[in-house]
């Protein structure tokens, strides 16, 4: 019986870093010396640290890979990789292993926050809403989110609904309350997650949000806009005034409630553009604002009798 | 010449590029190389000629069909190849608009006085950008046939549309009217989307053909055959046929028709070398604009001419993309799923009515300009270097980043078939998730998912305040806060070739020399001089050059 010495190596590669209790697809060779083709042929894998098979016997599939299944725990995880003996067709074909090691790190995770509302009236208190996901689409349920203030404070509260969010894969959210500072300016606040009892290890997260505080509106605000040429009233028309804001309706009026103060009016629709305009609240006030119509700009445009 | 199952790249401006001068470098783009690189010595001998005709015509599209019918209308005979399948190049996808004066019997008709004096002198004011940049030789010629062209196109049965547009552009007076669209759903490659244009071809070609010239259809020309090596007269030209060769005669002239370079990355960035491969081009996968004419042209030592228009900063010679979310989303045509070419397009694309509805961030999710601007500043602002070490000309992907109530005030429907997800569209729960999902030819590392949000979260700040502090877009108005998030190609899209080979007022090709290079001609987007946006140019100087091909002895 003929003898052949074997050897298996990494024809790529190893990723640095696996999450915690995933499959990674390692690139690996298996050679013989004297050329005989291999590859079908079962290996064994071990680890990490020589425990129990994690993959008792697998075969290099079509793309050259095996498939490593990490152990859900975060940290260095050391596999072997094992051949042989075999023996066939009078040749044995000697043992070989490639060790390794690939480093699990936990899964990361990410917020949304939405359905915030602004301007929020000062001391009054709000409701956001407020998501988090895992990037193994972990089922989040029953989990604790927290809201803290610029000062680091928290002050709300949170715990993940048993149902994602509609349309959303496994966005896991709750409803949360908040009360607006007591200073009107733009506050900041964060969300802060920090998952601890789930099987797979992960990773916490924060995302910031914003909100405009006010004072309580007092006085109201009309505007109309209408078509520069044709004095036909625009809807649809959306009104800003820093942080308030309205929107035309068929009419071409809007009605924005607002506290006492100096403005800079503008207005949004597109194919139409308008200058903005200075206003001072100092009671109920009306405005008229006339638009133009931008001109088509596209040579092509699609066109008809 | 147009194509349709082809790759990314490729066709014949690809195989011309790899075995010419190109290959070496866009800097020799004026043709300076040429005569150094020139056409390897044919045995003009041993030609077979598989068939002849008076005048062969490179590209079956709007000049070129123009210039079939003069050809046939001054008694001699022609053929065009082209390269697609069908007839029609670029201007079978257009809006079929017509910018033609002179005092026409459409203006008559509405009362509106115009001459060709004045059409020459809107097209040479120096104080508008579409103008200043021509070669004042070509615009007489092209004021001087606006009536006759108009007349041609009415005698040859194409139909209009009963109203005038306008003025624009340069034009001071409404010189613009659009073609009737072509009626067989069929017979069209984007229908539905209003492309009038294919009006005036399938007109033409019923016409050409009906007139006896000879269009023959899948012949892509892969070369120009002059009559000696440096020899300044040219004879044939040699195309493809599946893998057949075949070789075409040309007694007296042949006309370069080939509609231009756009489609060509190594060509176009000879004018602005950030026009990398990640700008797509409008009328693609339909045709792909390989400038194929102009190198085989150049091949034999023709030159470009005016090339400033190409980088004039006016017009459309790029584009925002108007259909977001596909691969080719320029702003009038929409491949649907009933276009023959939606096989290729994989997508509708999501069409934007309100930017305000759309962030838009760069390869390395930062954002970067006002996003309702559209003009050649934004442009400037999507190519500039955004920091990308193994890339410095080209500006990379652009994306848009929208939430469910973008997508809701838009009334997208985000699946299949209006975006494409092999690519060019993504979805996620979170917008830190959403920048993991890119997976893009041209996005050549991974979108990291804490500036995104950081991004998206400074945007929303934004808003609530009412003032982009970053990039003083108007009234910000929608936070992208609402779960889930998309992200959507947005790239910019490129459209107008401007600038081509140089040609004299007969439409004859010239060298680098200023010779004419005899028996060769340009019209349409591939000549160069007059860069008048649209079909009226190709139509003019298709028969002014067929015309006077006609008129030569062999």
């Amino acid at each position: 019986m003929d003898t052949h010495s074997t050897a298996i190596e990494l024809s790529e590669p190893a990723p640095a870093e696996v999450a915690a209790g995933t499959e990674v697809a390692l690139k690996i060779k298996l050679r013989c010396a004297a050329g005989c083709e291999l590859h079908s042929l079962p290996l064994t894998i071990k680890g990490p640290d020589d425990a129990a098979p994690t993959g008792a016997t697998c075969h290099i599939n079509d793309n050259g890979e095996i498939a490593l299944k990490v152990l859900p725990k975060v940290g260095p995880q050391s596999f072997s990789v094992a051949f042989g003996p075999h023996e066939a067709d009078d040749i044995r074909h000697e043992p070989c292993s490639l060790s390794l090691t690939v480093n699990a790190i936990p899964h990361g995770t990410s917020l949304a926050v939405w359905d915030i509302p602004s301007p929020i009236v000062k001391g009054e208190r709000f409701a956001i809403k407020v998501g988090a996901k895992s990037a193994a689409d972990a089922e989040l349920k029953g989990l604790e989110i927290a809201i803290v203030d610029s000062s680091d404070t928290v002050v709300a509260r949170g715990r993940l609904r048993d149902t994602p969010w509609p349309g959303t894969t496994a966005l896991y959210w709750d409803e949360v309350e908040l009360l607006a500072p007591a200073e009107a300016g733009l506050s900041r606040w964060s969300v802060r997650f920090a998952p601890a009892s789930l099987a797979l290890p992960h990773d916490g997260t924060s995302a910031e949000f914003t909100a405009a505080v006010v004072q309580r509106p007092e006085h109201r605000l009309t505007v109309k806009v209408i078509e520069q040429a044709s004095k036909a009233p625009i809807e649809d028309v959306q009104i800003r005034l820093g942080a308030f804001r309205g929107a035309t309706g068929p009419s071409g009026l809007a009605e924005v409630m607002m506290p006492k103060g100096h403005y800079d009016l503008q207005i949004w629709k597109a194919g139409y553009e308008a200058p903005a305009r200075a206003v001072d609240i100092n009671a109920d006030l009306a405005v008229e604002i006339e638009a133009t119509v931008l001109p088509e700009d596209n040579p092509d445009t699609a066109w008809t009798a | 010449m147009g194509t349709q199952d082809r790759g990314d790249k490729g066709g014949a401006a690809e195989a011309l590029s790899r075995r010419s001068f190109l290959s070496k470098g866009a800097a020799a783009g004026v043709g300076a190389a040429a005569l150094t690189g020139a056409a390897a010595t044919e045995a003009r001998a041993e030609i077979k000629w598989d068939h002849t005709a008076d005048i062969v015509i490179i590209g079956a599209g709007v000049s070129g069909l123009a210039a079939a019918i003069t050809a046939r209308d001054h008694g001699v005979s022609v053929i065009a190849v082209d390269e697609n399948y069908d007839i029609g190049g670029r201007g079978i996808l257009s809006g079929g608009r017509l910018h033609l004066g002179g005092g026409n019997a459409m203006q008559q008709k509405h009362g509106i006085k115009d001459t060709a004096d004045q059409v020459y002198a809107d097209w040479v004011r120096f104080d508008a950008n579409a103008a200043r940049y021509s070669d004042r030789d070509l615009v007489r010629v092209f004021a001087d046939e606006n009536v006759a062209t108009y007349n041609f196109l009415v005698e040859n049965g194409v139909e209009f549309i009963d109203r005038m547009i306008g003025p624009e552009a340069a034009s001071t007076i409404p010189r613009t009217f659009v073609t009737v669209e072509w009626h067989v759903p069929s017979e069209l490659i984007a229908p539905g989307r209003n492309r009038n244009g294919s009006g005036l071809v399938r007109r033409l070609e019923i016409s050409a053909r009906k007139k006896g010239a000879q269009i023959f259809l899948r012949h892509k020309m892969t070369k120009i055959i002059r009559e000696q090596e440096n020899s300044r007269r040219v004879i044939g030209i040699t195309t493809m046929n599946g893998s057949n060769t075949v070789n075409i005669q040309a007694r007296k002239g042949i006309i370069i028709a080939t509609g231009g370079h756009t489609g060509n990355v190594n060509f176009r960035r000879t004018f602005d070398p950030r026009l990398t491969e990640e700008y797509q081009q409008a009328c693609e996968p339909w045709v792909h604009q390989g400038a194929d004419g102009e190198l085989a042209a150049m091949e034999l030592g023709a030159s470009l001419w005016a090339t400033a228009a190409q980088t004039r900063e006016a017009g459309a010679a790029i584009t925002k993309t108007r259909h977001i979310g596909c691969r080719w989303g320029y702003s009038s045509l929409v491949y649907q799923p009933e276009s023959p070419m939606f096989r290729l397009a994989r997508a509708t694309g999501l069409t934007v009515e309100d930017w305000q509805n759309v962030i838009f961030v760069n390869q390395f999710g930062k954002r970067f300009w006002n996003e309702v601007d559209g003009s050649y500043n934004f442009f400037a602002a999507c190519m500039a270097w955004h920091g990308d070490k193994s890339k410095l000309n080209g500006g990379g992907p652009i994306w848009a980043i929208f939430d469910a109530d973008g997508a809701a005030r838009e009334k997208w429907n985000t699946k299949p078939p209006n975006v494409d997800p092999d690519g060019y569209f993504f979805s996620a729960d979170t917008i830190a998730e959403l920048a993991g999902k890119i997976r893009n030819p041209y996005q050549k590392q991974a979108m990291p998912g804490a500036v995104l949000q950081e991004t998206v979260a400074r945007y929303n700040s934004f808003v609530t305040a009412g003032v982009d502090a970053d990039f003083k877009k108007p009234t910000p108005l929608y936070k992208i806060e609402k779960p889930p998030f998309y992200v959507a190609w947005s790239t910019p899209i490129l459209h107008d070739t401007l600038t081509g080979l140089h040609t004299n007022t007969n439409g004859e090709v010239m060298d680098i020399r200023g010779e004419v290079i005899q028996g060769l001609y340009c019209a349409g987007e591939s000549q160069g001089g007059f860069a008048q946006h649209g079909l009226a140019r190709c139509l003019t100087f298709g028969r002014v050059a067929a015309r006077h091909a006609a008129g030569r002895t062999s």
